[in-house]
């Protein structure tokens, strides 16, 4: 593969005319080629080609003004809560709207996986639609415990997204319901 | 009878095109590379359905490892530069022109800020070994160090965006500690930095 430029032999011996050489302008590229694929493999292995996407979170603001207290409170009946558990689970209810020590509350326990939480979720817009008239009145509160992972509060804002939840929030556990579920199911709430 | 002369044929070939081929796909890859930035600490990120692109720039990224360790980077120099300078201003802490080097290619730190001029001062190689003790996350307390660096580095680059990259498997304690630290500062939209994945039917 290599050329050389080999002088010509068999020409006129006796005259020594003094011709400049033809040189061959071929180069051998070979190395070059070399050097080229080898800096392709580095480029390639060193990008990121699949860029990380994002979620976008809006929180609802803290208010310190305490005049905001006149405000109407949500209607329970109208809200879903899911409390993010330890091990991959979610503990979802519907708050009545007047607890008294008679009122009795329905916990479903659920994963994430799309017969899980889905479902659940589902039921409850079908419900929601059939109460109110639309399934957008329904308004989400996710209550991530401390122990749960970043990943399930992920997974369940994903799942917002992918049944078309309109109103949703990311809130602490601090309802007192939600202290006498986390006791229930044995987790922290704090 | 004459012999029959099989020409020789010649073994080279012409690297002409090749070399091309090589130099064209070799621009597109030093063009198209952005490199992965040197890790601190290991991050698995979670995977979503978003499909929301991260911005290439002006990004604020806080780190969160999965033992609840936090980092922060920012993306652009002269922001950290800018930062630099009123950490200093805010802490009565004198930074020299080498810490302030170092600091200015730091891409990812986490540690309590009295304790940043030494670590700028080791050698870079020392600094990547180092396991940084995370920020000082404080938000009942009255130290506001994580708050400040998110108020100083929004008044040196006011369209920062803030991203928040946090292991699958760390606990949300760690994650809302630096939600109420944001939210300390009137920040109450942010990103989640995930991967990419289809919806399950």
């Amino acid at each position: 593969m290599a050329e050389m430029n080999v002088p010509e032999s068999g020409g006129k011996k006796g005259k020594k005319k003094s011709r400049s050489k033809k040189m061959s302008t071929r180069v051998d590229l070979t190395a070059m080629v070399d050097l080229g694929f080898l800096l392709i493999t580095f480029f390639m292995l060193a990008t990121t080609f699949n860029k990380p996407k994002t979620m976008e979170v809006v929180k609802p603001a803290k208010d310190d003004d305490p005049n905001k207290k006149d405000q109407p409170a949500i209607k329970m009946s109208k809200t879903f809560t899911m409390l993010l558990g330890t091990n991959d689970k979610v503990y979802a209810y519907t708050s009545p709207d007047n607890i008294d020590e008679n009122t009795e509350l329905a916990v479903d326990s659920a994963d994430y996986s799309p017969d899980g939480f889905r479902r659940i979720l589902q039921n409850r817009q079908k419900e929601c639609a059939a109460a109110w008239g639309h399934k957008d009145t329904l308004f989400v509160m996710i209550k991530p415990l401390p122990k749960s992972k970043v990943k399930n509060t992920v997974d369940a804002l994903d799942e917002m997204s992918i049944n078309g939840v309109k109103r949703y929030a990311i809130l602490a556990p601090d309802d007192p319901v939600d202290s006498v579920i986390c006791l229930k199911i044995g987790q922290e709430r704090k | 009878m004459p012999k029959v002369k099989i020409p020789r044929k010649s073994t080279s070939i012409d690297m002409t095109a090749m070399c091309d081929v090589a130099f064209l796909l070799l621009t597109f890859f030093i063009l198209t590379t952005k490199f992965r930035d040197q890790e601190v600490v290991q991050i698995d990120i979670p995977s979503s359905t978003a499909q929301i692109p991260i911005p290439d720039k002006d990004i604020m990224m806080f780190s969160v490892a999965p033992d609840g360790r936090v980092f922060f980077g920012l993306d652009d120099q002269n922001t950290r530069l800018g930062l630099l300078e009123k950490i200093s201003e805010r802490y009565q802490i004198q930074f020299t022109a080498k810490q302030q080097d170092a600091f200015r290619t730091l891409e990812l730190w986490g540690m309590d800020l009295k304790s940043l001029p030494a670590f700028l001062d080791k050698d870079p190689s020392e600094r990547a070994s180092t396991i940084q003790p995370g920020l000082k996350i404080d938000t009942t307390g009255g130290e506001t160090q994580v708050e400040d660096l998110i108020l100083f580095s929004r008044q040196v680059n006011n369209n920062l965006r803030i991203a928040i990259k946090a292991d699958k498997t760390t606990e949300y304690k760690a994650f809302a500690a630096i939600i109420d630290a944001l939210q300390n500062r009137k920040v109450n939209r942010f990103n989640i930095v995930t991967s990419a994945k289809k919806a399950r039917e």
